[in-house]
């Protein structure tokens, strides 16, 4: 897992809204970091780390909330519909992993059940993949991203 | 816990470092406040909700660390992702025993024998994975990690 890009520019003595707009930009940036790699649905590792900076970037959207209208509150919606449908990307990985290394394992047993659930579990995962990657297509369309810091500075 | 507690006190035109004082102590009771259940391990929510808890309180501290003294507050943050660390090898566990139970209705019988199997595999390493989490609350009781964590950022405003 990635670590956190560390946050600069900061004013303790400043207000807290004034230092929403400082840290919350490089949230933003950090998720977007990882954008070039989600077209390739092997970059298991990066998808993993996008999710994880767009559950940073949720939970400080939600203690900055207070800073900003209700509309925020959507923007912060459609971070949590992300970090789901990726969590169930990352979900079907691990579960994948377990699967394989288990059968490994047991070399010379047959594990029907594992078969199955590996060939279901690889279709659910291409599937919330393919979800995923129209999601945020979709969204980068209708300009989500300058939306977002278009809200942020206000 | 799917949403974020409410923090009482913050406010737009207040200091980032009044406010900053105010959320890290108050995930931090949050994240406490789920101890015991998961200590007792018998319902898996407390380990996730404990673990949830520690990872906001963990983007709290990131986005906040140039408000405090840099050495107390990297100790404790280090203590912080410690307990994240350490849920969170429990709780990947309880998912995946969870996840195959909810398969072992939709297989065949036979189908269903190697995964009850895997099942059991995993609850083995379940308790294995909790004993370094239930050690590490213990080393923290014993070390007054809690209330020194408590002192050192309730102090600050």
């Amino acid at each position: 897992m990635a670590k956190p890009q560390k946050i600069t520019g900061l004013n303790p003595k400043h207000s807290f809204h004034e230092n929403a707009r400082t840290i919350l930009p490089q949230k933003v940036e950090e998720v977007y970091t990882w954008e070039q790699f989600i077209r390739d649905p092997e970059r298991r590792e990066e998808l993993h780390n996008m999710r994880i900076s767009i559950k940073r970037l949720r939970y400080t959207m939600e203690f900055f909330a207070i800073n900003y209208d209700k509309h925020f509150t959507d923007f912060i919606e459609t971070i949590i519909d992300l970090q789901d449908i990726l969590g169930d990307v990352h979900d079907n990985d691990v579960v994948l992993e377990v699967l394989t290394e288990y059968k490994e394992n047991r070399q010379s047993a047959e594990l029907p059940g594992v078969d199955t659930l590996i060939a279901r579990t690889s279709e659910a995962r291409n599937a919330d993949y393919q979800a995923f990657l129209e999601r945020w297509e979709q969204l980068s369309a209708a300009g989500f991203k300058q939306k977002l810091l278009t809200i942020i500075a206000s | 816990m799917s949403t974020a507690i409410e923090v009482k006190g913050i406010a737009p035109d207040k200091t980032l470092e009044t406010c900053a004082k105010l959320i890290i102590v108050s995930y931090f009771r949050e994240m406490m406040s789920h101890k015991e259940g998961a200590i007792d391990g018998t319902d898996i929510k407390f380990v996730h909700d404990m673990r949830v808890a520690s990872r906001r309180l963990r983007a709290a501290m990131d986005n906040f660390a140039d408000c405090f003294k840099k050495e107390p507050f990297k100790k404790h943050y280090k203590q912080v992702r410690t307990i994240t660390r350490t849920m969170g090898a429990v709780r990947d566990l309880d998912v995946l025993i969870e996840r195959f139970r909810n398969e072992l209705q939709t297989l065949s019988e036979v189908e269903q024998g190697d995964i009850q199997g895997l099942i059991e595999h995993l609850q083995q390493e379940r308790e294995e994975a909790r004993k370094p989490m239930v050690n590490l609350f213990t080393e923290l009781d014993a070390s007054d990690f809690g209330t020194q964590f408590l002192t050192f950022f309730e102090a600050k405003a």
